[in-house]
C-alpha cells in the first residue's frame, strides 16, 4: 500500500541551459519507512465567495504525524485565484491552473487549511478547487 | 518571459479503488499568462538544530512566486520543520509551521512573498536542504 508523488519542473529558456528537475517521493509515516495508509481521496469544491472557508480542519491528534496535502485551482481563468492560509498565516495564492503539494503539521486545532476566492465576483463564476489529503493518524476529522 | 512547466502526479493504492492524478501548469506571473523569468536554485548543508531563514521575502522582487523544497536525506528519522512568517526578522520567531519534510520528501507551493520561509533541522548532524524559487 503506497502513495507516490512526482514533481517535474522543466524549462528550456529560464536559464542559459535547459532546466529539468524530477523528483519522486514515496509518502511515509513520520520518521519511518512505513507507507502512509489513509486518505480522504480526491475532492472537488466550487468556491463562490470571498469569505474564508476551512478546507481541511486540523486535528491536534495529527501533530507530529505525517500528512500531505494536494490542492489545485481548476479555473481556466489565469487571473482568478484562491488565497491559501494555515491558521492566520497566508502561504500563497493559487491562480487558475496552479497546484500545491505540502506537508501539513497540525500543530494544534488552529492549524486548519483555509481558502478564500479572494477576487471572486458574481460575474467571474465559481472557482473549482480539487484537493486530497494523505495521512497516518487514525481519527482524522475533516469538515469537507 | 520564459516558459517553465510544472507537472505533478500521484499514484495511490491506499483506497480500494486506486487513485491516479496528473496535472501540468505553466508558471506565470501573478494573474497573467506571462511566464516567470527568474529562477534561484540553492543547496545548503545545515549543521545545527537552529531555525534558519531559508528564503527571505527580500530576496524576491515580485508578489507571487513558486517554491520547491527538497529533503534529499535517506535517513528516515531526519526532517526539516518548514515554517512561514515574520518577514525580515533574520532570526524568526512566532511563525506558522507548514509541515515537516521527512527524508525524501519535497514540497511545492505558491508563495505570496510576504513572509520568510524558514526551516529547522531535526538533527545537528549535517543535513542538506535544496530549494528553488521561480518568480
Amino acid at each position: 500500500m503506497a502513495t507516490t508523488a512526482t514533481l517535474t519542473l522543466a524549462s528550456t529558456d529560464i536559464a542559459g541551459d535547459p532546466v529539468s528537475v524530477s523528483k519522486v517521493a514515496t509518502l511515509t509515516k513520520a520518521g519511518t519507512l512505513n507507507d502512509l495508509d489513509q486518505s480522504i481521496g480526491l475532492n472537488r469544491v466550487h468556491l463562490r465567495s470571498t469569505t474564508e472557508k476551512v478546507l481541511l480542519a486540523a486535528n491536534a491528534e495529527g501533530n507530529n504525524l505525517a500528512a500531505k496535502v494536494y490542492m489545485i485551482n481548476k479555473s481556466e481563468d489565469a487571473s482568478l485565484y484562491i488565497t491559501v492560509k494555515i491558521n492566520a498565516q497566508t502561504t500563497g495564492k493559487l491562480y487558475g491552473g496552479d497546484f500545491m503539494f505540502i506537508p501539513w503539521s497540525q500543530t494544534d486545532t488552529s492549524a486548519s487549511i483555509k481558502v478564500a476566492a479572494t477576487n471572486w465576483t458574481s460575474s467571474t463564476g465559481d472557482i473549482p478547487v480539487e484537493y486530497a489529503l494523505f495521512h497516518e493518524d487514525t481519527d482524522f476529522l475533516t469538515n469537507a | 518571459m520564459a516558459t517553465t512547466n510544472a507537472t505533478i502526479g500521484f499514484s495511490s493504492d491506499v483506497t480500494d479503488s486506486s487513485l491516479s492524478v496528473s496535472n501540468s501548469t505553466q508558471l506565470n506571473t501573478a494573474g497573467t499568462t506571462t511566464g516567470v523569468n527568474t529562477m534561484t536554485s540553492v543547496t545548503k548543508v545545515l549543521a545545527s538544530t537552529n531555525q534558519v531563514d531559508l528564503i527571505t521575502a527580500g530576496s524576491v522582487s515580485t508578489t507571487h512566486a513558486y517554491v520547491y523544497i527538497n529533503n534529499p536525506s535517506v535517513d528516515e528519522t531526519k526532517y526539516f520543520a518548514v515554517t512561514i512568517g515574520n518577514a525580515g526578522a533574520g532570526s524568526p520567531t512566532d511563525t506558522e509551521e507548514i509541515g515537516r519534510l521527512y527524508a525524501g520528501d519535497f514540497m511545492w507551493m505558491p508563495w505570496d512573498v510576504d513572509d520568510d520561509i524558514c526551516v529547522t533541522p531535526s538533527s545537528s548532524d549535517d543535513m542538506t536542504v535544496e530549494y528553488m524559487v521561480f518568480s
